[in-house]
């Protein structure tokens, strides 16, 4: 009955073009259901005159105007700035993919750590504000292990804002024993910058927009670059609009350097490691837009490592420090449940489990860094599942395209878990691996099993967001 | 030249109807699609004959190659696509929704058919069945009754705790005086150098341990305290799961009825995949898999109990869940999992030596089933009645003569063909046993009979023939006092080599060894305080012909001796083995 007759029996397909909507926290995906690729990547933010008037999306956002400042739109996966956001994304739908709203139904990708509320809040805005006639919400994990065709995996997602690891058991997340810490992409650039201005003062950090043209130099003498003209002498450029175009920067630095070593550098055997890392042939050149040539040797693979050993990484600067409190990972899961009743007993959620690995720097800190986060949730895992999901772990997000990353947390996971056999699966090609969840949303949405549990817009006048919410989305 | 013209020299008929008229049958292979062909000549493709060529000719339906095969293509009208409208939930029009795909036909009939049939995909929404949740005052009765039940099963874990805990004391006990015991005896040991006392100790020792260690599931091993530790360290987990598991049942009773709906309602929504439930129940996070696993068991149990009774398997299955046993299980596994790579790999390191015993002992088996199998082998199937009397006899010594004579030749044949490799003579007639020899004896000369045996020897290839006729044409003018007196020696059928040879660099045959054996005889001799010349050398002082001869007899049967010795040492080992296998030791 479907699209082609013989084949429908096959892979059981059922194509109805439906939307997929992946929001992350650096790039947001939209495109069509049974697309191998989301017709638009767009960053998660949006451009604004300091007057409120005009909103800029996409690649209009990062040109320098007077009185302009670029704001996210999402943090650690979720929408902060909502009146931007239904923005964007009507921007999305009517300008860019230029939709009919009633002709299909949209698919959004969430997180697991989403509250109750804010996805109420999601449900309510995309039912009254757009006119879709049926919408689903899917976990991110879910999607990256149809993505993967493994109905038994753990999700590894290491993204811009957060990483986050997930157990995935017949195709649905578990929320329990999911993890989540915010030593992910932006924590790296934030260690870039840090770095930045704490070892190399004279280094000239304009970001491209002010720069016309350059000659090359090398890192200590000065920058020789001829500055372009900006709106009102470049007064105008807000500091905002500054700081976002510098992550940018960072944000190449990182993608050009960055390197995982092969085991900690801070703690235990430091020196071996730290005279290997500083030979030449691990040492690279960048270039800054200002035309200064910097070299890095160590720092490149201790900007990796911060990732997997956060607590041996401190800022300089205190405002990162504040921005990244002290995190175990562990999502504190509130009890949807009407009757609420407190627990009787004190006895432990996981008395059937075992308890982690006696990581003793952790007791005192409470900060696990990668691989610490993901053997934790392994060992919080029903025993037996265990087997099967350590089996099965999938790597993805943009952050795990650092080189040698992969390699790192299996090296790590194998000998903290001797009886475990791990398996990483990580898919070779790049842009597949930062836009996994969304072309796992597009396979889902093609299996002519799933249209049975859209939910109309009808559904959810009658029903209302709190039932929906319990009853369909659970 | 025709297919029908082949057929027709090769005598074969059709399978036609005789009645159909030729003209007809004429027009059928005129009109069948096929005749025009390229690349292939006329009377090649007429012998493919009216059947469907094997290979496909491009271009066969249109009749004008492979253009116009395109081209009809191009000519035919497309079936129609349709991008149809359905609702996937046609079960609850008020749910429902309109999505649109793309269908293969024309409008009209598929909306007909649309009319009709139920979304293809619905057939895939299925559900669990599950067992209904009782009514409120049956439940109440019910969580009573498996309180009491609970409650009698805790007494008696109490019970089985305290049993296991005198047990241990005793074993405690045991322990401390087998170690005493122990002790004192090694005293015993130190001041007593005599080796029967030892044993009786010894003896005395184990009696007493097997008096003592009645009952006892660990086996205490006198030779290590270690393994003492190990068993302490069991008894503490045992004990251990025992407190775990009696905790549980104490605080399970606390099911309120609408909580348990909230169980049904996930158990239903998530069709019994117990992980999931686990992780999205809220109502108590306190509460493990396995509390929930056993909720819904023992009340679906009931259910289905007072429904109807032909689900009697699946309710023994579902009443068989033991709450206590699946954590034990668990934390059994879990233990696995924790092993260090250093446990695994002496684990594995064990499993591989275990399995190599295995193969010796197996390989052992058949070796010695190999022997026996040897032993018995004349084993005759048929019955000796017919050799009973003495005509049977007699022909069972013929036949056995027969068969020996049958061998002989068999294993002269053998000789021969690695004899006669460069000469096929047949062999002479034995010297002695040939008439003519004796003839010729008489009346030739010795030379002359020295001269016919060599050519004779010659002939046949026999070396023995030709030593035979040295020491025979020597025996006329020396005795054997004499011969003995000028160490006079015929080298029968040694492999001499040109020239000079000191006895003392001769190579004896018995030396001629595994250099194992040699030393292991060189040791045996040295024991013995038999002269080798001296360390590492092989040879007699004073090697003479005779002392060499003895001597190279001395070391074969050294040899042979350390060879039985080793068998003996192997057999009494197995039988050792078979012996402690079933159980006489």
């Amino acid at each position: 009955m479907a699209t082609s007759g013989n084949n429908t029996a096959v892979y059981g397909g059922d194509e109805i073009n439906a939307i997929v909507l992946d929001p992350g926290s650096y790039y947001s995906r939209v495109g069509y259901a049974g697309d191998d690729f989301p017709k638009l990547v767009i960053e998660s933010a949006y451009g604004e005159s300091k007057d409120g008037g005009k909103r800029f999306y996409g690649d209009r956002v990062g040109l320098a105007r007077e009185n302009y400042e670029v704001k996210p739109i999402i943090k650690d996966l979720m929408v902060t700035d909502w009146d931007a956001a239904v923005e964007q994304y009507r921007y999305c739908f009517e300008e860019y993919l230029q939709l009919q709203y009633d002709e299909q139904p949209i698919l959004i990708t969430e997180p697991v750590w989403t509250q109750h509320r804010y996805r109420q809040k999601l449900i309510e805005t995309f039912y009254e504000e757009f006119d879709f006639p049926a919408l689903y919400l899917a976990r991110k994990p879910t999607c990256v292990s149809f993505q993967q065709g493994r109905a038994n995996c753990l999700v590894v997602d290491i993204g811009h804002d957060s990483v986050s690891v997930t157990p995935v058991i017949d195709g649905i997340s578990l929320l329990k024993n999911s993890m989540k810490t915010n030593y992910a992409g932006a924590f790296i650039n934030d260690h870039i910058e840090d770095l930045i201005s704490s070892q190399y003062p004279k280094l000239c950090t304009d970001s491209y927009y002010k720069i016309r043209s350059k000659t090359p130099t090398t890192y200590p003498e000065p920058a020789q670059c001829v500055y372009r003209a900006l709106p009102n002498g470049g007064i105008g450029v807000t500091p905002l609009f500054d700081t976002y175009m510098k992550q940018h920067l960072w944000h190449e630095v990182k993608e050009a350097l960055v390197e995982v070593p092969d085991s900690k550098l801070h703690g235990g055997s430091k020196n071996i490691s730290n005279s290997i890392y500083n030979q030449d042939q691990y040492k690279r050149q960048f270039q800054f837009p200002a035309g200064q040539y910097v070299t890095f040797g160590i720092e490149r693979f201790e900007l990796a490592d911060c990732i997997f050993d956060p607590v041996s990484y401190s800022f300089k600067n205190a405002k990162y420090t504040e921005k990244y409190p002290p995190s175990n990972g562990e999502l504190t899961l509130k009890n949807t449940h009407e009757d609420y009743k407190p627990l009787k007993r004190a006895r432990k959620a996981e008395s059937n489990q075992s308890t982690p690995p006696p990581l003793d720097r952790l007791h005192i800190t409470g900060i696990r860094g990668l691989t610490e986060l993901v053997s934790s949730t392994l060992s919080n895992i029903d025993i037996d599942l265990r087997a099967l999901t350590a089996h099965n772990i999938i790597v993805t997000g943009g952050g795990s395209l650092i080189p040698q990353l992969t390699d790192r947390l299996y090296n790590e996971l194998s000998s903290i878990n001797p009886g475990l056999k791990i398996r990483l699966h990580a898919v070779g090609n790049a842009s597949e691996r930062t836009n996994q969840a969304w072309i796992g949303g597009s396979v889902l949405l093609s299996l002519g099993t799933f249209h049975q549990m859209w939910v109309s817009k009808h559904e959810y006048e009658e029903a209302g967001p709190d039932r929906i919410l319990t009853q369909r989305f659970r | 030249m025709s297919a029908r013209d082949i057929l027709d020299v090769l005598n074969v008929q059709r399978d036609e109807l005789p009645g159909l008229p030729s003209k007809k049958r004429k027009k059928l292979n005129s009109d069948s699609p096929m005749p025009r062909q390229t690349g292939m000549a006329r009377e090649l493709y007429n012998l493919l004959g009216p059947n469907t060529p094997p290979v496909h000719l491009g271009g066969v339906s249109g009749g004008g190659g492979g253009l116009g095969g395109l081209k009809d293509k191009m000519n035919l009208k497309p079936s129609p696509w349709t991008r149809l409208e359905f609702n996937p939930q046609q079960g609850n029009d008020s749910k429902g929704i309109k999505l649109y795909h793309w269908v293969k036909g024309s409008r009209e009939l598929l909306e007909q058919e649309q009319a009709t049939k139920e979304y293809l995909f619905a057939k895939f929404n299925t559900g669990v069945e599950i067992p209904e949740l009782v009514g409120e005052e049956l439940y109440e009765q019910y969580m009573q009754e498996f309180e009491e039940k609970e409650e009698e099963e805790i007494v008696q874990a109490r019970l089985e705790a305290e049993a296991r805990r005198k047990k241990e004391e005793e074993r405690r006990k045991e322990r401390a005086k087998n170690e005493e015991k122990k002790q004192a005896k090694e005293q015993d040991k130190d001041q007593s150098k005599d080796e029967q006392d030892k044993d009786q100790s010894k003896d005395e020792q184990s009696k007493g341990e097997q008096i003592n260690d009645k009952n006892i599931e660990v086996s205490i091993d006198d030779a290590g305290a270690g393994a003492d530790a190990d068993a302490d360290a069991e008894v503490d987990t045992d004990t251990g799961a025992a407190d775990n598991t009696g905790g549980i049942v104490t605080v399970a009773s606390t099911w309120t009825y609408e909580e348990t709906k909230y169980l049904w309602d996930l158990c239903k929504a998530f069709e019994l995949k117990w992980p999931i439930i686990h992780d999205r129940y809220t109502y108590d996070l306190g509460r493990t898999q396995e509390d929930l696993k056993e909720q819904f068991y023992r009340l679906s149990a009931k259910a289905l109990d007072s429904h109807d009774a032909q689900s009697k398997a699946l309710i023994d299955g579902l009443e068989l869940y033991s709450k206590s046993k699946e954590t034990e299980r668990k934390q059994y596994l879990e233990n696995l999992l924790k092993r260090t790579p250093a446990e695994i790999a002496e684990e594995e390191s064990l499993v591989i030596e275990a399995r190599r015993f295995e193969l010796a002992a197996k390989k052992m088996l058949i070796e010695r089933s190999h022997l026996l199998t040897l032993l018995d082998s004349p084993q005759s199937s048929q019955s000796i009645l017919q050799y009973n009397s003495s005509q049977g006899l007699a022909t069972l010594y013929n036949n056995l003569m027969i068969m020996d004579k049958n061998q002989k030749k068999k294993q002269g044949q053998l000789q021969k063909v690695q004899n006669s490799n460069f000469d096929p003579v047949p062999p002479a007639i034995p010297v002695a046993a040939s008439s003519s020899f004796k003839k010729e004896r008489v009346f030739q000369t010795p030379l002359q009979q020295h001269l016919a045996g060599v050519l004779k020897s010659n002939q046949s290839n026999n070396i023995k023939l030709e030593t035979n006729s040295i020491q025979q044409l020597l025996m006329k003018r020396l005795t054997q006092k004499e011969e003995e007196a000028y160490g006079l020696h015929y080298h029968s059928n040694e492999k001499l080599n040109p020239g000079v040879l000191l006895r003392s660099a001769q190579k004896l045959p018995g030396l001629q060894q595994r250099q194992s054996v040699l030393k292991s005889v060189s040791t045996l001799l040295q024991e013995l305080d038999v002269p080798t010349g001296g360390g590492t050398s092989w040879k007699p002082v004073m090697p003479t012909r005779k002392t060499m001869a003895k001597y190279d007899e001395l070391i074969r049967s050294v040899v042979a001796l350390l060879e039985m010795k080793k068998g003996k040492d192997r057999l009494e080992a197995e039988i050792r083995l078979i012996k402690s296998q079933k159980g006489l030791e």
